[in-house]
């Protein structure tokens, strides 16, 4: 459904993404798994328009999208739930989720629709639609976060980080969010810094260092495989663990 | 042989300029002619007066350049120190009944105090407050001279006694006295620019967090820069009393003066020496004939507000640098510099870790055994209701490289910028060398010997690179505040600096064109300057080439040697392993391990924090060996 | 004591009048941080507009706001993708210098089309009052401040439940997450700063009865303004109310038991002290700190 072929982007300077290749599946559950400073989040970031992609080509069912703004990328089906700061925090639960559906708003029934069918999948949104969202928790949060993007029925939904910051029990509420999204048949790509957890929701494994692709395959194979634990704590066989700019080494 | 390209110019940098001696030729030049232009054409009233106006609107423009244009506070009410310094001398002169020139000196004292009085209260916040309290201060002058009608005649003004020169000079004498005014006042301005004092100046401008991490005590630099910016105007302001023979509370302090004076300024380039100069002459030229052309005030505020537009929309650098970079483009210089010699080149020459005295410091510093340099207890720091960092307690033995590691979000960052004062604590203390800092500004845990590098590097691209290392200030000493950036022991000392990390030969070339890894060294470079005792270093080897890994890893063991503690933060843990011990592991805000590296790199606790448990809490063997067990961490 | 209701009152009144002028000036800055200190100049040349259509047809100056409004609303966008989106990513001192120029171009193009002389318009109920016991209410604050009140009431209904209006404070509050939600930050810009712009249409135009001015008058104004919302804290409405509220009082109150000439200090006092000890006004968001 959608992949990437030799991409490269970055912030500034260097380039975090150095050529990366990686494809989705429609209906898989991919999850992208690495070291800090892989490229992960800048992956999303890139497919969401965030970041424009300095070379290479992002292409969904077909036609390229590495050209498209934010905005038109958001109406072709594909969401994200970022890191952090994504939640207007003066606002209500209920006008969170709203805005999750802005651009739908010229048809008022049919938002209302779909704030019926989110606020079932995750029973937070009709607990406390009136609360301010700046006063909840962070897996409340993050709860919310997935339910606004759940208004445009998106085709792939992106998470970045789903379990960061996030205690034992709003982990489980949030993963019971994430596995009732899958069960409707959402195509999810997700970063994952807890390794085990992203890995066991996962049909696909994906594993980043150094702004490429190092290991793929099914998510079971990459859980078990030993060289994972070698990258996080011990670096990649002849790699520094970090992506650097070619040929700077300050002479 | 090396070759050595000259220095573009960026905008502030110390009188450097391609065509150094043609600039120097045109400036006398034109000096000469303004010198001599009344004595070849003395009946010429009226330029005379069109060019004495202009000198002081440069006057004004050149000083108002010192706090908006080094400093980067924009002053909308510098207008202010004029009518001060008019009404001083106005009100003295009539009451003391002696000659308004000799108040000058008085005009530029009330200035002075004044910009101290409201700078000390106001320029302790950043951000727009400046601006508009200077606005609020001019307008408020105005009402206060129109209401105090007792001390200033109100709105029916003063009157001063007429010149005490013969008829027919006419304004001669108030055309040599401006335009004496006015050398002094750029020759104030360059002096200023050239110091480290002025170095810090921009530093603020470009970044005014780093500054403060550089040991730049800000609050104070910004007001000595505000006065240093009123001084000048107030002086002139004397003068200008004497000149008009008439004051009144409207046009003495004139919101239309003040923006003439910001667009002289931007129009010739904020932040240039001669920018201000040339945009004096130009506006007053310009308004001058918009005058004589239409006549009525309306007609002059239009052009007034649209030339600012225009200038603001499309101009924002200014003429000078605009017409500089043209200039040097056309010539083809700028960008990359070869080397013919690379051996010598890349040459880098061993340092002497200068520490002061620390009256603290124990009889035989260094060793495992010291006391703890750096103590961190208890700290909590929350952000809404996220808590980044929770009941860390750390500390950092003198004379150790102490590594700090943890995975994405444990709040290794977070405790750095709470160490060096980035950002303020929540709960907990922060002792450094037995002194509690942690309500310290960031300033002032710099000159007690604290320095930290940056994730991103943070270079002032304003400067070059040399007055970039300069710029720190180990000690708050008004001897070093005066020291030259260019020449003489500061700027020795920065070289011997740049000459140690291997960058000696980019010392003149603007900071913003260096590669990355480049710029970690010169950051490096500027945290030496400040003699530190512990330096924090964040992610020294994040987004560089492994070679350049390795010199700094090299750099940093050479540092430790000679007496410098360290303690990093990494994410390349072979690095770390390599480097550092002990060290520490935060995970979600705790800190879950700290010891020796090998010990920390086999502990299953570590490497559960970094891999991450499954909801279950499962972790199958994998890499450790051991059995899974059934609870989650 | 009659005399201090009657001030206190007075001073509600007013300070509703301010309010509506004030809260457009919030807005924009709430949404793009951009300081429009030109905001003054908008109100006096809407009270040029208003006093100069009352002298020629005799409308009720109040009523001509239904006028200025959209014509506000249309100059406020054009001058935004025209003259501010260009400025949108630099420092607010930089909005300060253009819209400063922008008002002192207004000042001079109303000084050479209209005059210097003191304008005031005075429809029949200018200087009548309602007797209510032994106060009085004078008309013309009392019509103004209803204007003003029916304003913001509208405002108020328009940020918060219409799109446009959800889309105005998601922009103000989170642009990064605005974004992510599709909705687009320049076309929000362009609304907000017409949307302000156009309060002044009304303010204006209230303006125009309620005191005499002339093309410098914008001064006076914009450090009203400015000391509203700093007090209220830039970018909220509420602060903007509740600090045109207690300025309005402060400024009557010192008129009152003071003196006239020292009212207008008030505001500049009232600017350099909460800049100084509370920097973000009673309501304002604290801004970030610096990492």
């Amino acid at each position: 459904m959608l992949s990437l072929r030799g991409v490269h982007a970055g912030y500034g300077g260097g380039d975090v993404l150095r050529g990366l290749d990686l494809e989705v599946a429609e209906g898989s559950i991919t999850c992208v798994v690495g070291p800090n400073g892989a490229g992960k989040s800048t992956v999303l970031r890139v497919i969401s328009g965030l970041l424009p992609a300095r070379g290479g080509s992002v292409v969904l069912d077909g036609s390229p999208i590495e050209r498209l703004g934010s905005a038109a990328i958001l109406a072709r089906g594909i969401a994200q739930v970022p890191q952090s700061r994504a939640l207007f925090g003066r606002m209500t639960v209920r006008e969170n989720v709203l805005l999750g559906g802005y651009l739908l708003r010229r048809d008022r029934a049919l938002v209302e629709r779909r704030y019926r069918e989110v606020a079932e999948l995750v029973p937070l949104i009709a607990d406390r639609s009136h609360q301010r969202a700046g006063n909840l928790s962070g897996g409340q949060r993050r709860m919310v976060e997935i339910a606004r993007c759940l208004m445009l029925r998106p085709r792939l939904l992106m998470l970045d980080e789903p379990s960061l910051g996030l205690d034992p029990r709003s982990l489980a509420a949030v993963t019971g969010v994430i596995r009732s999204v899958i069960e409707a048949g959402a195509t999810v790509l997700l970063v994952e810094q807890n390794v085990r957890l992203g890995l066991g929701m996962a049909s696909h494994g994906v594993v980043m260092e150094g702004g490429r692709v190092r290991l793929q395959g099914s998510a079971a194979e990459v859980r078990d495989n030993p060289e994972v634990a070698e990258l996080y704590l011990g670096g990649a066989p002849g790699g520094t663990g970090r992506p650097c700019a070619a040929g700077d080494d300050g002479g | 042989m090396t070759r050595r390209s000259r220095p573009g110019t960026t905008q502030g940098t110390a009188g450097t300029v391609p065509v150094g001696w043609l600039r120097r030729g045109a400036i006398g030049l034109a000096l000469l002619t303004l010198v001599l232009y009344p004595v070849l054409r003395p009946d010429a009233a009226y330029p005379q007066t069109v060019l004495l106006m202009a000198f002081l609107l440069a006057i004004m423009a050149v000083s108002w350049n010192i706090i908006s244009g080094y400093a980067g506070y924009i002053s909308l009410g510098h207008s202010a120190f004029l009518g001060l310094g008019a009404y001083t001398a106005g009100i003295l002169s009539v009451r003391w009944g002696i000659n308004p020139l000799y108040l000058v000196p008085a005009g530029g004292l009330v200035a002075m105090i004044t910009a101290v009085a409201v700078g000390s209260v106001v320029l302790r916040a950043r951000g727009h407050a400046f601006v508009i309290i200077t606005i609020a201060l001019l307008l408020a002058l105005q009402v206060c001279a129109v209401n105090f009608a007792g001390i200033t005649n109100g709105s029916d003004g003063i009157t001063l006694p007429l010149p005490s020169w013969p008829r027919d000079l006419q304004n001669v004498p108030f055309y040599y006295i401006f335009l004496a005014l006015l050398v002094a006042t750029v020759g104030f301005s360059a002096w200023i620019r050239r110091t480290k004092f002025g170095t810090g100046l921009v530093a603020i401008r470009e970044d005014e967090g780093k500054a403060a991490a550089i040991g730049v005590s800000t609050t104070v630099y910004k007001v000595l820069g505000y006065a240093a910016s009123a001084v000048f105007i107030g002086m002139a302001g004397a003068v200008y009393a004497y000149f008009l023979t008439f004051l009144n509370p409207i046009g003495a302090f004139s919101i239309v003066v003040s923006v003439t004076i910001v667009l002289a300024a931007l129009l010739g380039g904020r932040g240039t020496l001669w920018g201000p100069v040339v945009g004096a002459f130009v506006v007053q030229g310009v308004s001058e004939l918009a005058t004589v052309q239409s006549g009525a005030t309306g007609g002059r505020l239009v052009l007034l507000g649209a030339a600012l537009m225009l200038v603001v929309l499309f101009l924002p650098a200014g003429l000078v640098p605009t017409l500089a970079s043209l200039g040097s483009r056309r010539r083809g210089r700028g960008g990359a510099v070869e080397y013919l010699d690379q051996a010598a080149a890349l040459q880098v020459r061993p340092l002497e870790v200068r520490q002061r005295h620390w009256p603290d410091a124990p009889a035989d510093a260094g060793g495992r055994d010291a006391q703890p340099l750096l103590e961190v207890r208890g700290a909590v720091r929350r952000f809404g209701g996220l808590v980044a960092v929770d009941g860390v307690s750390l500390t950092v033995a003198e004379g150790s490289v102490t590594g700090l590691i943890g995975p994405n979000g444990s709040g290794k960052t977070t405790l750095f910028n709470l160490v060096t004062g980035a950002i303020s604590l929540g709960r907990g203390e922060i002792w450094c060398a037995g002194e509690r800092i942690d309500r310290l500004p960031p300033w002032r845990r710099a000159h007690r010997g604290l320095g930290r590098t940056f994730q991103v590097t943070r270079l002032f691209a304003g400067m070059t690179v040399l007055e970039n290392v300069v710029a720190p200030l180990p000690q708050f000493r008004w001897r070093s505040l005066a020291a030259d950036a260019v020449s003489g022991p500061e700027a020795a000392r920065a070289r011997e600096l740049l000459d140690f990390v291997g960058l000696a030969r980019f010392a003149d070339q603007a900071a913003g064109t260096l590669s990355y890894g480049q710029q970690k060294l010169v950051e490096l470079a500027q945290v030496l300057m400040l003699e530190p005792r512990l330096i924090l270093l964040d992610e020294p080897a994040g987004g560089v080439n492994p070679s350049l890994v390795e010199r700094i890893a090299a750099i940093v063991r050479d540092l430790n040697r000679q007496g410098i503690t360290f303690l990093v933060v990494e994410h390349n843990i072979p690095l770390v392993l390599r480097l550092c011990d002990p060290v520490a592991v935060l995970s979600a805000g705790r800190l879950i391990a700290q010891g020796p590296p090998d010990l920390v790199r086999a502990d299953p606790v570590v490497l559960e924090a970094y891999l991450g448990v499954d909801e279950a809490g499962f972790e199958p063997a994998s890499g450790s060996g051991r059995g899974t067990t059934g609870e989650s961490g | 004591m009659a005399q201090l209701v009657q001030a206190i009152l007075l001073g509600l009144l007013i300070g509703g009048v301010y309010a509506l002028m004030a809260s457009g000036l919030t807005l924009i800055f709430g949404v793009m941080r951009i300081i429009n200190v030109a905001q003054g100049a908008f109100l006096v040349l809407v009270a040029y507009l208003t006093w100069w259509i009352w002298s020629r047809t005799g409308t009720d100056p109040i009523l001509l706001s239904l006028v200025m409004v959209p014509l506000m609303f249309g100059a406020g966008w054009l001058l935004y993708h025209g003259v501010f989106r260009r400025i949108r990513g630099s420092t607010p001192s930089m909005s300060v210098l253009l819209s400063f120029g922008l008002a002192i171009l207004i000042e001079g193009a109303l000084g050479l089309t209209a005059g210097t002389r003191f304008r005031s318009a005075t429809p029949s109920y200018f200087d009548e009052s309602f007797r209510v016991g032994s106060l009085a209410l004078p008309k013309a604050q009392l019509y103004g401040c209803a204007a003003a009140v029916l304003v913001l009431g509208l405002l108020y209904a328009v940020l918060n439940r219409t799109w446009a209006g959800r889309a105005i404070r998601a922009t103000a509050e989170n642009p990064s997450g605005a974004a992510l939600v599709g909705i687009s930050a320049s076309s929000v810009a362009a609304l907000a700063f017409a949307i302000g712009t156009a309060t002044a249409g009304v303010g204006g135009a209230v303006l125009a009865v309620l005191y005499p001015f002339f093309p410098a008058s914008h001064y006076d104004w914009i450090s009203r303004l400015l000391g509203i919302i700093v007090l209220g804290g830039m970018g909220s409405l509420p602060g903007a109310l509740l600090g045109a509220l207690v300025l309005g009082m402060a400024e009557t109150l010192t008129a009152t038991y003071g003196s006239l000439r020292w009212s207008t200090l008030v505001f500049y006092i009232v600017i350099v002290a909460v800049l100084l000890l509370r920097p973000h006004g009673i309501f304002g968001a604290r801004l970030r700190e610096d990492g």
